[in-house]
């Protein structure tokens, strides 16, 4: 088997702005994700029932359904039901931290419920407000907690975002498929895209893993 | 905006067939990726330097790049690799079992290691081997804890296999897709696939859930 690198040389601007894509859609997702997830998870710890019950039913449904599935219909299906008509980077944003959501949100809820809830109790003792407790005592350990398991959803978020090659966001996946198919180099475009992406999600996993071995302490109570 | 539910029931038997299809890629690659995972989780614990190192190197390559590039790399490397052609649908098994084999081996190299090191002495002292050991002792408790890590990854797998529909396995995303551009009733037929997705896996989840409680084991 022949290599044939040139290929890859001639269209490393092309990728290279690919994984630029890559990585805003990444963090956009990122972020988005967080927020909703930490508000899905609070409405489902402390809002009324009613709320908690469709907030469940959410998340359930959400781990149940394949991300291709929502980005799909979200890019397809939704410009139809509403109107409302949203190009592909936008559709993959909000189809992936929907979907990203709710694994945060469970994220979040072990993290909190791990404090145990004579922390808590101390708290209310000591004349704190619900808020104050979950800003003052329950937050900042159960943060630390979730630090290890946040560290596989950031790597989640960034694989994630090839699946957004489907509705053509020209992220780093699409962008080596395009050059595949013009080169006829599949097998050398598509290796060095895969260590591209190892390249940049392995650091990701890693740090994460350092900076909690090294606060660890932290959480423990 | 009208609304024509009856492609639902005339693409009836073709949705029943993706569904098939998207049951099979999930058992085939589970039945194929747990006793690989073992092997796998196996040689990383290897004595031998060269043998561990490619193993952990396949493990870490596998966890940290995206499934659907993996999907793409076999459907084009497999055959030139191999001077074979395979269907579409084993592509998508191989790519799956590529993937979701690195993930077992984690499950079970952190299943065997929650095993004291004192109980495979004993048993060596009681005069079994090393194979004995692994079979009788350790691997029976290190089930039990890999259990509900392994239903988790089958929901997740379940779920994957939805993403080998880009090279055109007949399974019940691809399937929906073919439907929803040929009779242009996209949101008819987005929103039967997710439903039948939701229907097959919700239970799933639920299941998933209920192993966790039963069996996790809690520090």
């Amino acid at each position: 088997m022949e290599l044939n690198l040139s290929a890859v040389l001639d269209s490393w601007r092309f990728l290279l702005s690919g994984l630029g894509v890559t990585l805003l859609l990444a963090a956009g997702v990122t972020v988005l994700s967080m927020v909703a997830g930490t508000l899905l998870a609070l409405g489902r710890l402390y809002g009324p029932r009613w709320l908690s019950a469709i907030i469940i039913f959410y998340i359930d449904s959400m781990r149940a359904i394949p991300v291709l599935v929502v980005l799909v219909w979200v890019y397809f299906a939704l410009p139809i039901a509403t109107g409302l008509n949203l190009p592909p980077f936008w559709s993959a944003l909000l189809s992936l931290s929907a979907h990203l959501a709710a694994y945060v949100a469970e994220v979040v809820r072990a993290g909190i419920q791990s404090v145990r809830p004579g922390q808590v109790r101390a708290g209310m003792a000591l004349g704190m407000s619900r808020s104050q407790i979950l800003r003052k005592i329950v937050m900042p350990q159960a943060v630390v907690r979730m630090l290890p398991a946040f560290g596989s959803l950031l790597s989640l978020a960034v694989k994630d975002t090839a699946i957004a090659t489907v509705i053509a966001v020209p992220e780093l996946m699409r962008r080596a498929d395009a050059v595949a198919g013009q080169t006829y180099a599949p097998v050398e475009v598509f290796t060095t895209v895969m260590i591209l992406y190892f390249l940049v999600i392995f650091p990701l996993t890693r740090g994460i893993d350092m900076i909690y071995r090294r606060i660890s302490f932290l959480g423990r109570s | 905006m009208t609304f024509d539910w009856a492609i639902i029931w005339q693409s009836m038997g073709a949705l029943w067939q993706g569904a098939l299809v998207t049951i099979a890629l999930t058992v085939l690659t589970m039945l194929l990726s747990v006793p690989l995972g073992i092997v796998v989780a196996l040689l990383r614990e290897s004595s031998l330097k060269p043998v561990s190192a490619l193993a952990t190197a396949y493990v870490e390559l596998m966890r940290n790049v995206p499934i659907i590039l993996v999907v793409y790399w076999a459907f084009y490397v497999l055959p030139i690799l191999t001077g074979i052609g395979f269907s579409p649908f084993l592509t998508g098994v191989v790519a799956l079992v590529l993937n979701n084999t690195a993930y077992n081996s984690e499950t079970f190299r952190s299943g065997i290691r929650s095993i004291r090191k004192g109980q495979t002495e004993a048993g060596l002292a009681l005069g079994m081997s090393e194979g004995q050991a692994f079979r009788k002792i350790v691997l029976p408790q290190a089930w039990r804890r890999v259990l509900p890590i392994l239903a988790t990854t089958w929901v997740t797998l379940f779920k994957d296999t939805s993403l080998v529909s880009v090279i055109a396995v007949g399974d019940l995303a691809h399937t929906a897709l073919q439907i929803r551009s040929q009779s242009f009733r996209v949101i008819e037929m987005l929103t039967a696939m997710a439903a039948i997705y939701w229907l097959l896996g919700y239970p799933q989840a639920k299941i998933v859930d209920w192993i966790h409680r039963k069996y996790g084991v809690t520090e």
